[in-house]
């Protein structure tokens, strides 16, 4: 895309001084706040995180706007920035909290193995590319409700892992946890977002 | 557990344990017995390889998810998200 910044965004504008400095920040605040909003919720999991993380990438984009080129859309720039911000919250939050809670008693997988280690309920057939879905908003509702009634650590792991692809050595560094730990949460959370999302989406209306 | 039921455990898997693996192998190398005991209880098990397909599936999506811009129902910033922003940023500016 190649949409020039409009002339409120120019070099210029930006050089202009401190007024207009946060005028610019306030119009990206009306013009594209609710949608870093929007693009934070669901990855974070938490009202409060994406308002906080909304302000830091807005006053991020403000100290570093003669950096911004006009090559891609103000939004896109954004959204870049409030990525970054986005990781970085995921890894406080996974790094939270102490690391045996893995091994906590009771026992996670109650629910999908018999005393015999056999499955309960056996898993499902899962139709559809993976492609596809992953356009469809209203899956996405459904994934990120599943993703919320995960333990906000353990999603921040799995979104880590998958969603951003870090490699698992990489984040046992940066998290500090052990290896068997990642293991194991990642474990979980498959499990789990496994069984949410075949009772939430794909078992919810099969045709026969 | 001693040394050889777990390897026991790893060369002949339940289906509890071979779902372990496989989540396992997706972020790890499995031991040379975990790999052997993995592959075999596959080729056994109907629900194993239903299992497996399921996380394969989940990792596409998970992959796709950061490209895609935003939920569509999430809504906006609150009103008080939006004052104290816009105080912060002429405050900070």
């Amino acid at each position: 895309m190649s949409a020039r910044p409009t002339s409120d965004f120019s070099p210029a504008a930006f050089a202009a001084g401190a007024d207009a400095a946060s005028g610019a920040g306030l119009t990206w605040l009306d013009e594209h706040g609710d949608a870093l909003y929007r693009y934070a919720l669901p990855r974070v999991q938490d009202a409060h995180a994406a308002e906080d993380l909304v302000q830091e990438t807005l006053l991020a984009a403000l100290s570093a706007r003669d950096r911004f080129t006009g090559v891609s859309s103000v939004r896109t720039w954004l959204i870049g920035i409030l990525k970054h911000k986005i990781v970085d919250h995921l890894r406080a939050v996974a790094r939270l909290g102490p690391a045996v809670e893995v091994d906590a008693d009771a026992d996670p997988f109650a629910d999908f193995f018999d005393h015999r280690g056999r499955w309960k309920t056996a898993p499902a057939r899962w139709q559809r590319d993976p492609a596809a879905l992953a356009e469809l908003a209203e899956f996405r509702e459904v994934l990120a409700r599943c993703l919320a009634s995960l333990p906000r650590r353990i999603a921040s792991l799995f979104w880590l892992r998958e969603a951003e692809g870090k490699d698992t050595e990489q984040l046992c560094q940066e998290l500090q946890v052990s290896a068997t730990n990642v293991w194991t949460m990642l474990h979980r959370a498959r499990a789990r977002l496994r069984a949410c999302l075949t009772a939430n989406w794909f078992t919810r209306d099969v045709a026969p | 557990m001693t040394r050889a039921r777990r390897l026991l455990e790893d060369l002949s898997p339940t289906c509890r344990h071979a779902a372990r693996l496989l989540s396992h192998s997706m972020d790890g190398r499995l031991s040379r017995p975990q790999r052997i005991g993995l592959r075999i209880h596959l080729l056994l098990c109907r629900l194993c390889r239903r299992y497996r397909r399921n996380l394969v599936v989940l990792r596409q999506i998970m992959r796709r998810l950061p490209e895609i811009p935003d939920s569509s129902q999430a809504g906006g910033l609150s009103v008080g998200a939006r004052v104290r922003i816009r105080t912060v940023l002429e405050r900070g500016a």
